[in-house]
């Protein structure tokens, strides 16, 4: 099934002829190649093809949303019809808006590698690579994955929009081990197929893993911490997740108790939200309300400055919409850390008596409006005394709030970091952080 | 089948192909006021193949001839391409393949209820959380409600063949409670089964969340700190049905264990090599059975055909049985015991639970506690979470009490339950009789796959174990 414009506009003309008073189709076509590695071999490959159809449907302001994958564009008529039926009984929604009248879209200048294209055939040699520079380090083993691929975006209103656009993207992550206990991870994303940025992962993820073997426990307690973009990326995924209206409305929000304009942050910390940032696979130049994009800060030298919003949102909340629509939830679209002025080196020379966290997972949180949570860190950690790291150390939590995450910035690195993985679903530039006072923990017996 | 002729011809040694459609409607609310309905379909093929060692798979939702062969076509050439980079060759062992068809039968169909009387659980629910909280106030509370149909053909060039339709329905909701002085709580919860709006009356939402919100109030203007000594901890039901499946059931993929997983979710505690290794004592017995009727990770033929069974996975404290599929089952010279499971047409089939619960024993609820001088009994909890080994893990009580000369007396105040895998099934020292399950979406794999799950098991004591709290 092919994926064109006068398709996709012809289907929303139909949609509105069957009676719905507004409609948006965003339809996707997606070639996707990954190689998943594991004890330095290939696990498997897997491939994907794949056409998705997603319908806004509005009537007498009740919302519905669709997913389809269809194998023609006429199918969708039949399940659309018991949509328009169960209008009939399905009451307002509380946070209707109408869909926006198009604006004149500038579009990102396009990133289209049509090298990944013609690499998906040869992805085993790309690799290959990879497992190979990381194993320049004396490390025994390396598991992850190689992800390349392409996507096309066709979306249209009833309002009268009609937008398409087309990228490229690259993803990778790759876990070291080192005997007899030493191991390191680090990711890479990409608009294009940058080979040395995939070598710089390779060599970081085992340099950590060597550099990590024979660690010693610590007590838990309260420490400076420096996290690394590995950690700090997913921390924030999970902030800013929680700054969109969408999840203050439901409650998921530590942002319920805030207003933009309150400082909720160290001033160090500045958040921004960068759809027009081609390095990210995440760039688009409209969002699906066919709205232009546009950078913008989340949180500014620590001020909540917006959340972001659609149009139905910033309604409910009395603000605009950000052009981060989701029609139903916004989103963020990649996520960027202003960058410091600081080098790791030197954040490491300022802490008298802490810990560096090069990686986590498994974040939870007992409580989203007060942004109670725990992770925990795995892969290399340090001890860090008197300005020098001393020893690895094994495996521990932070056991937090995200306002003292927040608050506790002090310093913050001018390098930035291409990250997303299994932990990081968005992708984001991030840099070392130095946070004081954080609390850790341990399991008791 | 056509997919499969076409593989061997192209050189597959083993070639499988899933056609898989999921189709999926369902509601969410705010307050009562429905915020939006959804619908969606999920239909494609699956293709696996096994060529010069390597694992291929492709997936298409073109379900033309010429869609399918293409997607075979890109499973064995992307595959032939790895080959140098194979160190070890994959291989499948023998497997109790299925030619089966099979469906669950709802008592009540989803087609049997109109749309309007669905929609009134959203209302229903809102107006009686609401209403209960009486000091502090409710600001918020949400719920969605989703019904959905799963049907599957698997073949195989070994000679599966199963056809299945599994219906399913789930509802989970989120509350909110709030007090200008005290601050929040929030619960969110989760219900999950296979079969029909039966197990609407079954779980009796409306009734139990109302009684869960006055509890959270309870515990929010009310409670106190956790005794700061060792004390006997009282594991409510809920819990140890999470911590079976985080701290059995996943370090029992065998395909963990052999490091698959090893860049996602992580190692094993558990090596290859520990089939007979002490764990805990004899209390310690977890089950994964993926045949227990209603459960909401039903099946009776795994996604590479095999006949599904019950798994023993820790027998009275000693490992006793990992989680295979036919890959990790021939590494480990065993049997598949039916664990592959995939999420959608667009995913490969990998070691999954099913319904992973611990034994009950003898003991009524009350006499669990009745020996208790001072402890603590932890009902629920929201945070949680466990070390990529499965060895560490920590459990934050939502509702939890305080237990005095055996007797449940004040509420107590997250309480926080951090201990080791080891620790945790060697401290049983008393077992409930009441097994009760859960609902989860387990999530694993790269991309990530969610599969509805049970976790079970019954209110458990531990001897004694010193509580965190947070402040």
């Amino acid at each position: 099934m092919s994926v064109e414009l006068d398709q996709i506009s012809k289907l929303v003309n139909e949609l509105i002829k069957m009676g719905f008073e507004e409609a948006a189709a965003k339809a996707t076509l997606s070639n996707v190649v990954m190689t998943k590695i594991a004890n330095s071999s290939v696990s498997v490959v897997q491939n994907w093809r794949r056409v998705t159809v997603d319908l806004y449907l509005a009537k007498e302001r009740r919302i519905f949303v669709l997913r389809f994958e269809p194998k023609s564009f006429e199918e969708l008529y039949k399940p659309v019809e018991s949509i328009l039926s169960m209008s009939r009984t399905v009451e307002e929604s509380p946070i209707y808006a109408p869909l926006p009248e198009p604006s004149k879209i500038k579009y990102v200048e396009e990133v289209y590698d049509k090298s990944i294209v013609s690499g998906m055939e040869d992805i085993g040699r790309l690799a290959e690579r990879v497992i190979e520079v990381a194993h320049r380090e004396r490390i025994d083993s390396v598991a992850g994955m190689l992800q390349i691929g392409e996507a096309k975006t066709v979306l249209a209103t009833s309002k009268g929009a009609l937008l398409e656009e087309r990228k490229t993207f690259l993803q990778s992550y790759l876990r070291a081990f080192a005997e007899p206990d030493g191991s390191g991870q680090w990711c890479f994303t990409s608009t294009s197929l940058d080979v040395k940025g995939l070598e710089s992962m390779a060599f970081t993820a085992s340099r950590y893993a060597v550099d990590s073997r024979n660690r010693s426990d610590i007590e838990p307690g309260v420490y400076d911490i420096i996290l690394s973009p590995m950690v700090f990326g997913n921390l924030l995924e999970y902030i800013v997740s929680m700054a969109t209206g969408f999840a203050v409305i439901m409650g998921w929000s530590m942002f319920m108790k805030n207003k933009p304009g309150d400082r909720v942050a160290s001033e160090h910390l500045t958040v921004l939200d960068e759809p027009r940032n081609r390095e990210l696979p995440n760039f688009r130049s409209f969002d699906d309300e066919a709205l232009e994009t546009f950078n913008k800060p989340i949180i500014e030298n620590g001020v909540l400055k917006t959340l972001l919003h659609n149009t139905k949102t910033a309604k409910a909340l009395n603000a605009s919409s950000t052009a981060n629509a989701g029609w139903i939830s916004p989103e963020p679209w990649n996520i960027v850390v202003k960058p410091g002025n600081t080098s790791l080196d030197e954040m490491i020379s300022e802490v008298r008596r802490g810990i560096l966290i090069t990686n986590n997972w498994y974040t939870r949180l007992q409580n989203y409006v007060e942004g109670i949570f725990s992770t925990v860190a795995r892969d290399a950690i340090f001890y860090i005394e008197n300005g020098r790291i001393v020893k690895p150390v094994s495996k521990l939590r932070i056991a937090d709030k995200f306002t003292n995450i927040l608050n506790n910035i002090e310093m913050i690195e001018k390098s930035l970091y291409n990250i997303q993985w299994w932990e990081v679903s968005t992708p984001s530039k991030i840099p070392y952080v130095l946070i004081r006072n954080i609390n850790t923990s341990k399991h008791v017996i | 089948m056509h997919a499969l002729k076409v593989a061997g011809d192209m050189g597959a040694r083993y070639a499988e192909a899933r056609y898989h459609r999921i189709e999926s409607w369902g509601a969410s609310s705010r307050n009562g006021s429905i915020i939006s309905g959804y619908s969606e379909l999920s239909e494609g093929i699956a293709v696996r193949v096994l060529v010069d060692g390597v694992l291929g798979f492709a997936s298409t939702n073109n379900l033309s001839r010429e869609g399918v062969v293409e997607a075979v076509r890109i499973a064995v050439s992307r595959a032939k391409a790895h080959a140098n980079i194979a160190k070890q060759a994959i291989e499948f062992s023998d497997a109790r393949l299925g030619r089966a068809k099979y469906s669950v039968a709802p008592l009540k169909k989803f087609s049997d209820v109109d749309l309007g009387e669905k929609l009134r659980i959203h209302k229903e629910f809102w107006s009686s959380v609401s209403k209960v909280v009486q000091e502090a106030k409710v600001p918020v509370a949400t719920l969605s409600y989703s019904e959905w149909i799963e049907n599957k053909v698997v073949v195989n060039s070994d000679g599966a063949y199963v056809e299945s339709f599994i219906p399913r329905i789930s509802i989970y909701y989120n509350i909110v409670v709030h007090h200008p002085q005290k601050g929040y709580i929030q619960r969110f919860e989760s219900f999950g089964a296979s079969g029909g709006l039966e197990w609407l009356s079954k779980w009796n939402i409306v009734e139990s969340s109302a009684e869960e919100a006055k509890n959270l109030e309870k515990v929010l203007l009310t409670a106190v700190e956790p005794p700061k000594e060792s004390i006997p901890v009282v594991v409510g039901s809920e819990i140890v049905a999470l911590i079976v499946h985080e701290s059995c059931g996943h370090p029992s993929e065998a395909d963990r264990i052999l490091g698959r997983e090893a860049a996602q979710a992580g190692k094993s505690f558990i090596k290859p090599n520990m089939i007979g290794y002490v764990i805990g004592n004899k209390n310690a017995t977890v089950i994964d059975d993926p045949t227990i009727p209603g459960s909401y990770g039903f099946y009776l033929y795994d996604d590479e055909g095999v006949a599904a069974r019950p798994r023993y996975l820790y027998r009275e404290g000693v490992i006793n049985e990992f989680l295979q599929n036919r890959a990790t089952a021939k590494v480990f010279g065993v049997e598949s015991n039916a664990a592959a499971r995939a999420m959608d047409y667009a995913s490969e089939p990998i070691v999954r639970m099913a319904n992973t619960y611990l034994k009950p024993g003898d003991h009524r609820f009350e006499e669990l506690l009745e020996d208790v001088k001072l402890g603590v009994y932890i009902k629920s909890y929201m945070e949680w979470n466990i070390d990529d080994e499965r060895w560490s893990q920590r459990y934050v009580g939502l509702e939890a009490y305080l237990i005095e000369n055996g007797e449940l007396t004040k509420p107590v105040r997250n309480p926080v339950l951090e201990l080791t895998t080891k620790s945790f099934y060697s401290n049983i020292d008393a077992v409930g009789k009441e097994l009760r399950f859960y609902a989860g979406t387990c999530g694993k794999g790269e991309p990530m796959q969610g599969v509805p799950v049970w976790f079970g098991g019954p209110d458990v004591r531990l001897k004694s174990i010193r509580l965190g709290v947070i402040a």
